[in-house]
Parts: structure tokens; sequence; C-alpha cells
């Protein structure tokens, strides 16, 4: 969806597209306006028209007629009640909207599609309209069930076009089973069940070569292994599938948040490091989606402290992320500092906090960082400290675990220094000059190929309307040929011109 | 029939003494085939909670036995096995019967078992999994699980005196986890040595005798030949620095032709931008 994206950095808020000036249209004009789209997007083969029907989704679900207007669409799209389709949507209808008289609606209308009622994406976009409106009023076990059999009917369909409405169908099957009870993370919870019906689903569409249900699926199954800790499972799906480079930014962002996820429990933290970053910089900053962002930044910053650097405090003045970040900004101000103390005062005060982000197993693990920092600071300022001083500095509990704490470290390059056992000081070796080793070398390349490859990304995902490089071209040739012609006459102007002026210019 | 063999090995299990140990095994395989008879070894939706109780006892038996006869393979292949059972909800045990007793015990030297190996990965994998399981409260209290949980804190430290008391009689929380502690004592003693070789230019031995937790001088003169130091006049000398140092120096100069290759590259790439 990557003109969705450009038109956010651009705009930087949603924008509806063609259905008009969408907040004056009320939501039944919504609806049906968005079923000349899906006959659009099955005539044309072009999967934009379904993606832009699906967008006002949200807007139409705020409306307070909703269920009201989603009667009157199906009314529209199956006139004839005995529909087993209509039957089928208006089952989970409330019950006032059912009997509505079919004339008022037609009259409203005016215009009934005959081809209309024939199109089953217009079914599935209905299903899924239903899916939302029984998703907002919380009749989850209601939805938990007309979700499995919808989207087994999709499944059935095998039609291409349907491929971007099916992917939402799934996610909010999923969505269903996760708000039954008894919750992840509980071992008991319905999410381990639809787990079988998931990985079939993402086989089909891989064999039907279906990015975006494929795309959607894998994320899903993937949150579902990480909802109940089953971290080894997620680990095993990742390293046996693809996830298709053609997916849509919104499932790109997730994947790769859940890829950076996994690998932090694992301990390889520069790998899930670079996956958050990416998963940062690609998520929308505003709007509905700040939430995710701001559960990515503090995954990232986490990520950050374990890895032993310290994340700039311009991260924490972003106006989105000032509130929620703010327990991190703590931590992070501990671990700068070296203050253990500071740290796990900081800790148990937060701990409901992180644990509702679950991030409070990873935050366990700073403990050595914080350590490791203080032996840093403490090796920068001193020339020449007691075992003693450094014992009572960084809190712990004996001379013996010091030296032990600081022999440690510097076997693992966080400082240098030597250790002097009979005297029992710790003495620091002079800084190496680091512009005569290749490090600020390296470093400005790990920044360039960095930018470098977002920019390859974001030229690979521009994309131009099909005709108008040609009629680019014939621009272009249009204005050498004005070109030409004007130093043509220029030139004929200056040989009619007689007299030896000198030309400055030109 | 079944039932009733399965009941007579567990008594014998239970009674099993450390010398009588090498039996073990022999009562275990019939154990379970007693429990495939029963239809119990591996939990689904029609076991009675009563098999349940058996299939479960007899695993953490097994799982036990393997730990004292230093079988790792084994140890682990009961613990998978175990987590079929530990992963039912509280409904399925019998309120009379109880859920299975020693499952923090076995998860536990499970535990301990991957920090053994150095297996970090593992081990907070299995950490996440029970903090999620069980709640804070729980895992807090329990102190088969405490017992890990510490030693891996001490060790990512480096506050090696902290692991060495760990594993002393006293603290460690019943004879299962006394067999890994030997395995934890080699560990620590690896690593110290490694950081001094790096961190001290030299060491007296009587020193050095107290920071390896070693019991004699002469033990200590065997293990730094063994490491391949220098021990003269009562000193050790660790000689790998000087090499490491020049190492690094050569590399600065003959990475220039890293330098050139990455120059060029991105003279290429700006072509295509500009």
């Amino acid at each position: 969806m990557a003109d969705k994206m450009d038109v956010d950095a651009v705009n930087g808020e949603k924008e509806e597209e063609t259905v008009g000036p969408a907040p004056d249209l009320p939501a039944e004009r919504i609806i049906t306006n968005n079923f000349n789209l899906i006959n659009q997007a099955v005539d044309a083969f072009d999967a934009r028209f379904t993606l832009r029907a699906l967008r006002n989704i949200s807007t139409i679900r705020k409306a307070p007629n909703f269920p009201e207007a989603i009667a009157i669409g199906i009314r529209t799209a199956f006139p004839k009640p005995q529909n087993n389709a209509r039957r089928v949507l208006e089952t989970m209808l409330p019950e006032q909207y059912k009997n509505v008289q079919n004339g008022e609606a037609a009259g409203g209308e005016g215009v009934k599609d005959p081809d209309v009622v024939e199109i089953a994406e217009v079914w599935a976009y209905l299903g899924v309209l239903v899916q939302v409106y029984l998703y907002d009023t919380q009749q989850y076990k209601k939805g938990a069930q007309f979700s499995e059999n919808f989207v087994e009917k999709v499944r059935s369909f095998n039609r291409r076009t349907m491929d971007s409405i099916g992917a939402k169908a799934y996610f909010y099957y999923a969505l269903f089973h996760e708000n039954l009870d008894p919750k992840p993370p509980s071992k008991q919870s319905p999410v381990i069940d639809i787990r079988p019906k998931l990985l079939s689903a993402l086989r089909s569409a891989v064999l039907r070569k279906d990015a975006e249900t494929q795309s959607a699926v894998t994320v899903l199954l993937l949150r579902n292994y990480i909802s109940t800790a089953d971290i080894t499972q997620a680990d095993l799906l990742v390293a046996q599938t693809q996830f298709p480079s053609s997916a849509a930014n919104n499932q790109v962002c997730r994947y790769l948040y859940y890829i950076g996820r996994i690998r932090a429990i694992q301990l390889a933290y520069t790998q899930a490091h670079s996956h958050l970053e990416s998963a940062t910089r690609k998520s929308p900053t505003t709007g509905p989606a700040a939430g995710f962002y701001q559960q990515a930044t503090k995954l990232l910053i986490v990520v950050e402290l374990l890895m032993g650097d310290i994340p700039e405090r311009s991260l924490f003045r972003q106006p989105a992320l000032e509130a929620a970040l703010y327990p991190y900004f703590k931590l992070v101000q501990a671990v700068r500092v070296g203050d253990l103390q500071a740290f796990l005062k900081c800790v148990s005060a937060n701990e409901p906090q992180f644990r509702k982000d679950g991030t409070y197993t990873l935050t366990l693990r700073l403990r050595q960082n914080v350590i490791k920092t203080g032996v840093r600071m403490l090796s920068l300022s001193y020339s020449r400290i007691s075992l003693h001083d450094i014992c009572t500095r960084l809190g712990v509990d004996s001379e013996e675990s010091a030296e032990y704490i600081t022999a440690k470290a510097i076997r693992d390059g966080v400082i240098e220094a030597s250790l002097d056992h009979q005297q029992g000081h710790l003495v620091t070796t002079a800084p190496r000059d680091a512009y005569s080793t290749t490090e600020p070398s390296e470093a400005f390349h790990a920044r360039i190929t960095a930018l470098l490859g977002m920019r390859d990304e974001c030229v690979m995902a521009m994309r131009y309307p099909m005709n108008k490089h040609r009629q680019e071209i014939a621009e272009a040739a249009k204005a050498r040929e004005r070109e030409r012609e004007l130093a043509k006459e220029i030139v004929e102007g200056e040989g009619d011109e007689e007299g030896e002026e000198q030309f400055e210019g030109m | 029939m079944a039932e009733h063999e399965v009941k007579q090995i567990l008594r014998d299990l239970d009674h099993l003494q450390p010398a009588t140990l090498s039996q073990a095994p022999n009562l275990l395989s019939r154990a379970k085939l007693a429990l495939l008879k029963l239809d119990a070894l591996v939990p689904d939706a029609d076991t009675t909670p009563h098999h349940l109780h058996f299939g479960a006892a007899v695993l953490e038996h097994g799982a036990l036995v393997s730990i004292r006869l230093k079988d790792t393979d084994a140890f682990t292949r009961y613990y998978q096995q175990l987590q079929s059972f530990y992963a039912l909800p509280a409904e399925r045990w019998n309120s009379r019967v109880g859920k299975p007793k020693n499952q923090a015990k076995v998860t536990g030297l499970y535990l301990l078992l991957l920090l053994s190996v150095g297996d970090y990965a593992g081990f907070h994998t299995v950490l996440e999994g029970l903090e999620v399981s069980s709640g804070k409260g729980e895992m807090e209290q329990n102190e088969f699980i405490q017992y890990p949980v510490r030693l891996e804190q001490a060790l990512m430290e480096g506050s090696y005196d902290k692991v060495w008391g760990e594993t002393k009689r006293e603290r460690v929380p019943s004879e299962e986890f006394g067999v890994f502690s030997e395995v934890l004592i080699n560990t620590i003693r690896s690593e110290i040595a490694s950081c001094s070789e790096r961190a001290y230019p030299s060491l007296p031995i009587s020193n050095a005798k107290n920071l390896l937790f070693l019991d004699s001088e002469g033990a200590v003169v065997q293990f730094a030949q063994a490491r391949g130091w220098v021990a003269k006049d009562g000193r050790i000398y660790f000689p790998q620095q000087e090499e490491e140092m020049l190492a690094a120096q050569r590399d600065v100069m003959s990475s220039s032709s890293m330098v050139i290759e990455n120059t060029l590259g991105y003279a290429r790439k700006l072509e295509t931008i500009v």
C-alpha cells in the first residue's frame, strides 16, 4: 500500500480519495459506492480499487447507524430476501433491522445494479463489515462462530480479486478468538485451536500465490505463538516460511516487530535491533497507528539498552511518545549512570507497566548492563581506583565480586584496564586514539549502507501510473523541440544583427 | 492389571536406594510399557485423572533418576514428554490426587542443564514460557526455579564468587542439583582463567589459588601449564596479551583494501543518485 504511505507522509493524516467528501456522506451511501468500486476491481483485475473500498471501513464503523447501513447495503446487494447469502449475513445483525420494509430502502437508493447480486466479492465485503460490527459491539462468541464459517467460505472461493478482503476476514477471525476466555497467555486459550486452520490457510495462500493472505496469515500466526510464549514454534515458522516481498507496508511493519521480539528473547540483540528499527521507521506515527509505533519504540529502547547503547534523548521528546515512554525514560537514566539502586527501584515501581508491554523479562536482563556501565564510568573517571571503592560505588556485595566483575568486564572489552591484585587496584590504561584505527570508517560505512539501502527501497516502492511515462517522454521531446527552435532563432537573430557586438552571456 | 503393575513399580521407585540406582532404567521401561497399555503415556482428551497422575509420576521419576545417573539425553527426553502433562489445565487433575508435585523441580533441573552447556537463548526462552504461564507470584516463591535464575544472573554479571557460594552444599535445593555443581565449577574456573589472562599482567601463585578456587599450589601450577601460562618464581605470567595487540595494529594497515573498496562503492552509488 505504498501510495497510502506517500499520502500519509505528505499530509500527515489519512485521506479519503474519490469517494466524495467522505464526512458528509451517510454510511449507506459509502457502502453502496464501494460496491461500484469493487465491481471495477473485478472488471479491471486491479487490487487498488478493493483497497480503496476497504480503506473507509474505519470511517463508517464510527457512524452511529452502522448496523442499519449494513442492513441497507445487504438489501441493495441482494434484493431477494430468500437469498441464502443474504440470510447468512442478516442473522448476525440485531433484530430490528431484519424486518425493515424493502420498498423504503430501494426508494431511497434508486440505483439497483443487477450485476451487484452475482459478485461474490460484494458478499465478502459485507461479511467483513458484519465482522467489524460484531467486534465493535463485543459479541465475541457470535463473531468467532460467524468468522469460522465465513473464512471457510472465502477460502473455498479461490478468487484472486477477493484476496484483500479475505486477508481482512482472517484478521478479524483471529481477533475474535483472542478475546474469548480463557485469554492468552493461558495454555488453554482458544487461539491454540485456530492454529491448524491458520496453517492450512497459509499453505493454500502460498500455493495460490496469494501474497496478501500469505502475509496477513503469517503475521497472525506469529502473534498467536508469541501470545502463548511458544517462542520456539514461532522461530521455526520464521525459518520455514518466506515472507512475500510484495506485502503491504502494514503487514511488513508487524512482521518485523514480531521477528524483533523473537530475536530479543533469544538474545540475538543486533538482529532484533535492525528489525525493530526498520519497523519503527516504516510505521505511521500518527493517527490510530500511533499505538503500534509506541510499542515498537518501547521494545527498540529496551533492545538498545541490552546491546549497551544508550538511546538518544530526542527519541523521548516526540509528542506522540512522550507520555507512553516515561517509565522507559527513567530506566534509561538509571542505566546510563550505572546506578544499580535506582535501576532496581525503577524496575519494581514500573513493574505492572513493563509486564503489560511484555518487556519485563527483558528489563530484568538489564542488571548486568547497569553494572557494566558503572564499571565503564569508573574506569573513565579514575586512573587508579581501589577495589573496595568499586565495591561501594557499584553496590555489589563484596570485594571479591567486584574483582571478578571487573576482570570479566576487561575480558569482554568493556574497559581497557588492568588489575593489580596485591594492592587491590584497578589501573586504567590510556585510551588509544580511535582515529588511528578503522573504527570511524566502519561506523560511517554502516550508516552509509543503511541509508543507501533505504533509498533503493524507496525508489523501488515508487509507483507511476501506467501511461504517464509515455506522456512524459512526449513532453520532454516537445520541450527539446522548443529549445532547439529557440536556439535556432537566437542564432539567426545573431546573424541578422549586423555589428561586431560581443555577446557576453549565452 | 496394568494399573496394579504401575502402582507396584511406582512404589519400588520410591523406595530406591542410591546403591540400587542401576535397576531404575529397567523398572522405568516396564512402567512405560504398562502406561502404554493403559493408554496414558501421552495424555489426550479421555485420559482419566488417575491415569494422568500415574503417567506424570512415572515420567518424573524417570527424569530425576536420569539426572542422578548423569544421562542428560534421557533427561531431556523425559522433560519433553512431561511438557504435554504440564500444559494441561488444572481441571484435568483430580482434586484428591493433585497436580504433579515435582514440576518445579524438573523444570529447574532443565534450566540448570541449559545453563551448564551454555545455551542461554534456550534458557531465556523456557523462562519466558514459565513467566507467562504461572505468573509472578509462584515463580518468585519457588526455590527450585530461583536457583538457576540466580546462578544465571551471577554468571552474567561476572560475580563468580556468588556462583561458587551457590554450589556449596547448604545452598543447593536438592541432591539432583548437586550433580551439576561440578560442571558449573569447571565452567566458572575456565571463565575466571580467561578473564585473568586479560586483566592481570601477572599473579602470585597463592592469589591464583584463591581466585581459581583450587585446593593447592600444585593444582594451580598444573592448571597454568594446561592453559599455556608461564609459572616462574612463585608468579604466573600471562603471555597472550602482547601478541593480540600486535595483531590488532597490523589490521589497520591491511584494511586499506577494504577502505578502497568501500569508497569505490560509494562513488558508484552516487552516480546512480545524481
